[in-house]
């Protein structure tokens, strides 16, 4: 029954055993898309305070100043530059760019995201 | 004579994924980079807050000008179908059946459709404000 739903693929990601760094760069390009969807649909509804006028909006605004709000917010900025300059690095793949350096790549890219996160980091904490 | 690479995570459509959906999600992907970087900097920089968050006078003004509910609308449908194209990519790799894949699909159909109209409703509604 090679055709039927299982649970254990998907637990499978989160095994760190025996991985490679092609590996590791699926799993994470996953775990940040699952985490950027149900941020996305959190996003459309939290805005709907918009539409409720200046006061709703204001104390969603107000919200935003907690310190544990400001970490969800750097985790979703991380996820996104993290998933977006891994999946520039599957389209160049993908289209026979750098297939024989893709281990390069994903580093190079995930220096550049560090410098980017820690670049968000500084502005959201210290202003 | 050095030993090839393992590492070979090459994209393509997976099995039950046909090559326009595949070519959506990868188009898509470059295009939401751009616009949540201009999406990123006007929201949480450009606003009037120290922060630089956006008031929500900030945010009605910026609602005036007709090409941004426009911008918002197109940059939504695409943010909607790369993330509901890709949420189905994962489920494949679990290797749904046939009657879970088709129950998934309609869910997710349903699911961007709803919340793209929802977007777009919240858009007008925003513009249609004044400040």
């Amino acid at each position: 029954m090679n055709n039927q739903p299982s649970a254990n693929k998907f637990w499978a990601w989160f095994n760190p055993m025996g991985r490679q760094v092609g590996g590791w760069a699926f799993i994470l390009n996953r775990i940040t898309a699952l985490g950027l969807t149900f941020y996305l649909f959190l996003h459309l509804i939290v805005l709907n305070q918009l539409a409720q006028g200046p006061a709703a909006y204001g104390g969603f605004i107000a919200l935003t100043e907690n310190p544990i709000v400001k970490l969800g917010e750097l985790l979703v900025v991380a996820a996104a530059i993290m998933h977006g300059l891994n999946g520039i690095r599957i389209i160049f793949t993908s289209f026979g760019i750098g297939v024989t350096r893709q281990k390069e790549l994903f580093y190079g890219f995930m220096v550049v995201a560090l410098v980017a996160i820690l670049f968000f980091a500084a502005r959201m904490y210290m202003g | 004579m050095t030993t090839p690479t393992t590492f070979k995570p090459v994209s393509a459509p997976r099995p039950g994924e046909n090559s326009t959906l595949w070519l959506i999600k990868i188009a898509t992907g470059p295009v939401l980079v751009l616009v949540l970087i201009l999406h990123f900097t006007v929201n949480h920089y450009l606003g009037s807050m120290s922060s630089g968050l956006m008031t929500y006078d900030d945010v009605i003004q910026y609602f005036q000008n007709p090409i941004i509910p426009a911008i918002e609308i197109l940059f939504l449908i695409t943010v909607v179908s790369h993330c509901l194209i890709g949420l189905r990519g994962i489920i494949l790799d679990l290797n749904p059946s046939r009657s879970v894949l088709n129950i998934t699909t309609w869910a997710l159909v349903i699911l961007g459709v709803s919340s793209v109209v929802y977007g777009i409703w919240l858009a007008l509604t925003i513009a249609s404000k004044s400040v």
